[in-house]
């Protein structure tokens, strides 16, 4: 059975339709990444998902759930995270703090004390190798340092699934790789599902997505194999335009 | 031993300022006035810290609870020692009513107005203090525009001695009692997944969102348990101090005023900031008033702003940031 599942969701922002008729399925521990030029819909598609927007059409299954009109609290304890692009830490408390209240509030929040939640935040520091900042002002952080702290937040939630918005747009082609390395390395231990979208970061996509859907003008256009997705013609064409006339 | 330590520590020095204020009124001559109003200041503060502190919503409203507080323990005594009723009781109840009032005028304004966000709510809650006063001036709810005094059922329900010592000395202790409860429970609120919640949604609510908090339920328990405090604080220092009850006066926006310059001064959402402010607030606005009669306000605005410009996180938000990592740190909410 699969972990998430759009049928045919449906977003209109008054005459615009945003997402048009999509439907996707993703397994556990699978890593899609989606694709698209800027506008194509990707991140209307993710706010659906994570229960931002609710949808005109269609239904969002999650673990065999129908969570189409939860609010984004009821979705996250299920097992659903999520990063921004623009990483959105709380600036004033620690950075370890920052990571707990993700396991506070995620699929184990009811189960784990809060000093087992502040635990648990620096194992995931550790694994980002951001323990050395525990105690610092998450606002003081680097750039780079932020979106890894997004991740090992994200993480501390015990999720099922990750979305990742554009989780590498901006970085270094060195910590783009080292990002990449570590998020594979966790949802294979852990067994997560990772939705990334990237906008042109195709070294990301290369390395992290099993499978790749592309978006165009909100429908989907292609889903396949990462491989066979970017040498379609068709997704050459909706990045740089028809080739000229012969 | 060690973790206790860890989880109240920093209530130490915030009851230690407490003792210290309290020994200095009972032990310097007049002093006692001074001090019992830094009480009701830090009561104050303490009390609205929880919600201006911990969500960073600001209620212009807030002096409302104070005054529906009061107006519960004035009904308690009025109407039990009609009913012949005497003793502690009629007083407990009175608390209690203190507590029930604001509890459910805190539910109704923020089930509506805590949907809102930041500057919204600010808006939404401007006036909620005067609509009140002018429901119970216009309604003559609770005897009107006339207010009540209450000094002879209080008399009649304690005795002349006990009351004497109520108005003049023991409400100022429950004062203290009140304001170090507050600081408790903000504490316990800090330690909790409350405070966690609390602190994620005053930096990125919509962040909060997505990691799985429940905004607006934390929100209102903030709203709920600081409006219970206030109710207190008003239901100690407004009626059984001085019995007697205006709606101009208990529904006066000045306090609230006061209230959120006393939580800023002192570092909003940490736990000793309230109290440092009241002391800053309250002994500037003493002795300047002393010193300079008339001129207090126009010495008291520059210095305000110096003390902000210096301390932007407020007095303790800046002590906090420079002993992190210290040995003191355990110490210091």
């Amino acid at each position: 059975m699969s972990l998430l599942k759009l049928e045919k969701v449906t977003k209109r922002f008054g005459g615009l339709v945003a997402v048009n008729n999509v439907s996707l399925e993703i397994s556990e521990g699978e890593r899609l990444g989606i694709v698209g030029p800027n506008g194509s819909g990707k991140t209307t598609l993710f706010n659906l998902i994570s229960g931002v927007h609710i949808p005109d059409e269609g239904r969002i299954t999650f673990r065999g759930q129908d969570i189409t009109r939860f609010p984004p609290y009821k979705r996250a304890p299920l097992g659903l995270g999520r990063t921004f692009q623009i990483p959105r830490p709380f600036a004033s408390a620690t950075v370890r703090e920052n990571v707990a209240v993700g396991a506070m509030f995620g699929t184990l929040g009811k189960e784990l004390s809060v000093n087992e939640c502040l635990e648990l935040a620096d194992h995931y520091l550790d694994f980002m190798g951001l323990r050395a900042h525990a105690d610092k002002q998450a606002g003081t952080l680097t750039p780079v340092e932020k979106k890894l702290l997004e991740i090992a937040r994200a993480l501390a939630m015990k999720p099922r699934l990750i979305l990742m918005d554009e989780a590498m747009a901006g970085m270094h082609p060195k910590d783009i790789d080292k990002m990449v390395r570590l998020i594979q390395e966790v949802s294979d231990r852990e067994n997560i599902a990772v939705v990334a979208m990237v906008e042109h970061i195709m070294r990301a996509v290369l390395g992290l997505a099993q499978r790749v859907v592309v978006l165009h003008q909100g429908a989907k256009l292609v889903d396949s194999s990462t491989k066979e997705a970017l040498n379609d013609p068709r997704v050459v064409e909706v990045y740089l335009g028809h080739p000229p006339e012969e | 031993m060690g973790k206790r330590l860890s989880t109240y520590g920093p209530f130490i020095p915030v009851l230690a300022l407490y003792v210290i204020i309290f020994l200095v009124g009972k032990g310097v001559q007049g002093m006692w006035q001074v001090m019992a109003m830094l009480t009701f200041y830090c009561a104050l503060g303490q009390a609205f810290n929880i919600f201006l502190g911990m969500t960073g919503y600001v209620d212009f409203g807030y002096v409302a609870f104070l005054g529906v507080g009061t107006y519960g323990m004035a009904l308690s005594i009025t109407y039990l020692a009609h009913q012949g009723m005497t003793g502690p009781a009629v007083i407990i109840i009175g608390f209690l009513l203190a507590l029930i009032f604001p509890a459910l005028l805190s539910m109704a304004v923020g089930a509506v107005a805590l949907r809102l966000r930041g500057a919204y709510f600010a808006i939404a809650t401007i006036g909620v203090n005067e609509g009140f006063r002018y429901l119970i001036e216009g309604a003559k709810i609770w005897n009107g525009s006339e207010g009540m005094i209450f000094t002879s059922e209080l008399n009649q329900v304690l005795g002349r001695d006990t009351a004497s010592g109520l108005s003049t000395f023991w409400a100022d202790v429950y004062l203290f009692i009140i304001a170090a409860l507050a600081a408790l429970v903000t504490l316990h609120f800090m330690r909790s997944r409350i405070g966690y919640a609390l602190t994620a949604l005053r930096e990125d609510e919509d962040a909060a969102k997505v990691m799985g908090i429940n905004v607006t339920k934390y929100k209102i328990i903030a709203f709920i348990t600081s409006a219970c405090f206030a109710g207190l604080v008003g239901g100690t220092s407004w009626a059984l101090k001085t019995p007697y009850v205006f709606p101009p006066e208990v529904f006066e926006i000045h306090y609230t005023i006061e209230a959120i310059i006393i939580v800023l001064l002192g570092g909003a959402g940490t736990l000793m900031g309230p109290v440092i402010g009241a002391l800053i607030y309250g002994l500037s606005k003493y002795y300047l008033s002393i010193i300079l009669p008339g001129f207090q306000l126009l010495i008291f605005a520059p210095i305000i702003i110096v003390i902000i410009i210096a301390f932007p996180d407020g007095v303790m938000g800046v002590v906090k940031q420079r002993l992190r990592g210290t040995s003191l740190a355990r110490f210091i909410e």
